[in-house]
This record gives C-alpha cells, structure tokens and sequence, in this order.
C-alpha cells in the first residue's frame, strides 16, 4: 500500500505538471482512437465488399452441361469462393426472359438459344484476398471450355490497394503517436525522478531495494496513462455521438458508421502501458 | 563483526585508504579519527558499501564484499543504522515519516511502525516533536532524529560519521549518552570524528587514520 500512498502523494505534489502530461498523452491517445476508429470503419466496408462482387464466368456453347458442373464444384473447392452456381443455357434464358418481363416478346423470334452456359462465382469475405482473387480469375481463364470471365477487379482492386495504403500510413501513425506518447511519459517521470533525487539517495542508504524505489514511478506512470487513455476514451466516445447525431439528422450518408467498443477498454489499457513503458525506461538502470 | 583486510580505496589517483586492515568485534564502541582528509568518511562508506575497495575486502558480520552480489546491499544496509553529520532527512517530511521510513523499507506493517518509532523517539528523548517538520528543530534535534531512525530497524552495527560536528558541546554530549545507552544494548557502533574529547578517558578503542594509512590503534 506504501507505493501505492508515495505515488498518488507525488502526483498531487507535482499536479500541476501531472494535469498537462494527462492532456498531452490524452490528446495522443485521442488522435490514435481515431486512426483506429477510420481504420476499423473502412475494413469494415472494404470487407462487405466481396459479397457485392460476383465473377461470371462465360463457358463455351458446345460445352455439355455435366462438364459444366464439374467446373462449378471445381471452383467451389476454392477457399476464396464462398458459393459457384451453374447456369445453364437454359436457365440463362429463362431469367433473361423474365427479367425482361413485359419486353419479353422479344425473344420469341429466336430460333435457337443464344446464350452461353455460365458459373457465378461469390467471394468469401472472410478469406479474401485481391491478389488471390486476380490467381484465380487468370487460372479460370486457362481452362479449356471457359470464353471470358467477368469481374469487376479494377475497382475492387482499387479500394483494397487504397485499404491497404492506409493500413500502411495508420500502423505508422499510430508507431509514431505510441513512441510520442512513451517519450512525454518518459519525460515527466524523469522530471520526477529527478525531484526526488535526493530522496531515492536516503532511500538506498537505509536498505531499500530497487522494487521498492521503482515501484512508486511505476504506479505514477501507469496512472498517468491510464487517466489519459480514459481521456482519450472519452473524447472519442463524445465525437463519436457528434457525429453519428449529425449522421441521423443531416449527413445519412454516414449512417454506415460503427464504433467498435473495444476502443474504450484499448484505449486506458494501452495509455497504461505505454505509461508503464515510458516511467521504466525513465528510472535507467538503479545503482547502489 | 567488521573486518577490514589489506583495503585500499583510489579515488581519481588519489588513495583515500591505502593497505588497512583492522577487526571490530561484536558489540564494541569504537573511534576512528585523523585530520579532515584522513579517510574517516571513506572508511564508512566502505562499511556501508556506498563504495567498494579497489583492493583487499571487507567483511561485515556474514556478508563479504567479495563475494557479495548487488542485489543483497539493501539486506547487508538494513543491518547497519547511518548518523550522518549532515542529517540527510527527507524536509518534506514529519520527525515521524522520516524514521518510520526505516521500517517501511523493510517491510513492516503500520501498527508496529507506530510502537518502534514511539519507542526510538523516546530514547532520543523527542517523542514531543514527532509531528514537526525537520526544519522547525535544531541542529541537535536532527541528528537525534537521524540516531532515532538509524536505531528503528535494530540494527547491529550503528555507524555514526562526524555526529557531533554541527552541535554545541552540551548537545554533543547528549548525542554520545544516546549512542552508549544504544552500544549497552548490543550494537556495534563505529564514530567517525575529529573531536578527541569524544573519545578521550572512554578507555575504548581508537582507529587513528592519516593520509589514508592507518597509523595507530589506541585505548581512549
């Protein structure tokens, strides 16, 4: 309980210093629940997106409709497919035709079948992949007995790349705010340390441990941390509410928006590591 | 209890302690004395492991410093109580803080915080200023406050360097009746001073350093 006493005493000495490293390592934290909150919105959107996207894959006319499911249960066994469906000619013209509903009096001048067979393939989002997905569509291409694949790669390619990118830049940031916020923790637990000097000289005189000097600037680290990842929570929570009121009445377009809550817990439980992170590289190596 | 072999200590080419050797049995009084520059304060320090000797070794009751790991210089410190001439308490605490300290290193849990320091207290004769602030005491007031918290943990070598040399002579005496009512319990003590009336008609034994070497040893 005395390290416990000895830490909360320090921060109330030092509250002022205390108060201004709380809103800089909370305003940190903030800015690095927000990365994540962008980053969890925009996997979550890029991860929908396969379900929206079918391949089709146009089978050449003379191929017998056995050979036709063989392919489909072929590609099925994919790991990036979730669902192939065969369909055949006949099937093709029978949705054309009522697709075509009213118009569909079109069609009754044909003498034979014009369509092609064809296998829609649904992607599994789960295990998708764009780079995965460009292998296959190029080895359905080589299959004797396909015509053409259709796939709107291009744009889905596009938004993955662009996911990715900003995957790159976020675990950038949030390296760069992480080590920003060890380094102020790091400074203001000097400082103390620094303070109390003197008082850490005496402590070793009379037989204390390292454990037992350290043990206080851990707490004080880890407590500053924790207030800021609390703050940071917070911040976030309240913007999150902001906007999403917005969202309702004004910008619907926003109404996608999810906030995750392990945000809320990730927060304080990192600002209190790193917290404890920053205060023990500040304490050095104790001599005696 | 404290055994110096053959010790040396060189600070910056300068050789603070050259070649000493000396044995201190349990539970005596003794002096070390010389001019200021002798080696006196280094020699307690050496006790204390605040340094370590650059040749020979010292033994303090099991420990070696030889042999002796970094990690058990707290065990070895916490059977050793410190008078320092220059206080070292801790400003921003109360008299009580600053001897319960002591006990709260090792470990003790606040009820019996609270009976050892009354106790202490009532040895150096201040258990009315247990709630001052040590800049509202005197100068014999502090050091009685450092002999109170260096007894707390009963220890069983008391080192005490220069105790008297910021007091008057009446407050002098006072601290040297402590320290021998502390030496009639069983603790070793060890003085470091320049005063030769601290130890003159004592009848116990004295340590005279120059220049670093030890160059007397002698009854009081």
């Amino acid at each position: 309980m005395y390290p416990v006493r000895l830490a909360v005493k320090s921060l109330w000495f030092d509250r002022w210093i205390n108060i201004l490293t709380v809103l800089t390592i909370g305003t940190g934290l903030f800015i690095l629940g927000m990365i994540m909150l962008i980053l969890f919105n925009i996997e979550g959107v890029t991860r929908r997106l396969p379900e929206r996207f079918s391949i089709t894959v146009f089978l050449s006319d003379d191929l017998s409709d056995s050979a036709g499911k063989r392919l489909t249960s072929r590609i099925e066994r994919e790991p990036v497919v979730k669902k192939a469906i065969y369909i055949s000619r006949e099937e093709a013209l029978e949705e054309l035709r009522t697709s075509l509903k009213d118009a569909a009096y079109i069609l009754e001048g044909l003498n034979e079948n014009p369509l092609f067979p064809s296998i829609e393939i649904r992607l599994n989002r789960d295990r998708f992949d764009a780079g995965r997905v460009g292998r296959l569509i190029e080895e359905i291409r080589g299959i004797k007995g396909v015509e053409d694949v259709v796939y709107g790669e291009d744009l889905l390619g596009a938004i993955h790349n662009l996911s990715r990118g900003f995957k790159t830049v976020s675990g950038g940031l949030v390296v760069l705010f992480s080590v920003a916020i060890v380094f102020v923790c790091y400074s203001t637990v000097k400082i103390l340390f620094y303070r109390r000097k003197e008082e850490i000289e005496i402590f070793k005189l009379l037989g204390a441990t390292k454990g037992f000097i350290r043990l206080p600037f851990l707490i004080e680290g880890s407590i500053l941390g924790l207030l800021s990842g609390i703050l940071g929570g917070v911040g976030i929570f309240a913007l999150y509410r902001a906007v999403s009121g917005l969202a309702a009445s004004e910008l619907p377009f926003l109404g996608f928006m999810y906030f995750p809550v392990e945000i809320i817990l990730f927060l304080p439980a990192g600002g209190l590591i790193l917290g404890v992170i920053g205060s023990s590289i500040a304490m050095g190596r104790l001599r005696y | 209890m404290i055994r110096f072999n053959n010790v040396t200590k060189i600070y910056d080419n300068i050789t603070a302690l050259r070649n000493v050797s000396f044995q201190i049995n349990k539970g005596e009084f003794t002096f070390v004395t010389g001019p200021s520059g002798a080696g006196k304060s280094t020699l307690l320090r050496l006790i204390y492991l605040a340094e370590k000797p650059d040749e020979g070794s010292i033994g303090i009751a099991r420990w070696d410093t030889e042999t002796l790991k970094e990690a058990s210089i707290p065990y070895l410190r916490r059977n050793i109580g410190i008078v320092f001439q220059d206080f070292k308490l801790l400003g921003n605490r109360t008299v009580y803080d600053n001897i319960a300290i002591a006990l709260r290193i090792r470990g003790y849990n606040e009820k019996e915080i609270k009976e050892r320091v009354h106790d202490a207290l009532k040895m150096v004769n201040l258990r009315h200023k247990v709630g001052n602030f040590p800049v509202a005491l005197s100068g014999g007031e502090q050091q009685r406050v450092t002999i109170a918290r260096a007894i707390v943990g009963e220890p069983t070598v008391l080192l005490a360097d220069e105790p008297t040399g910021n007091l008057d002579p009446d407050n002098a005496a006072g601290i040297m009746n402590i320290l021998r009512e502390i030496n009639a319990k069983g603790t070793t003590i060890v003085v470091a001073t320049h005063n030769r009336e601290l130890f003159r008609n004592t009848g116990l034994r004295v340590f005279r350093l120059d220049n670093g070497n030890l160059v007397a040893e002698e009854k009081g």
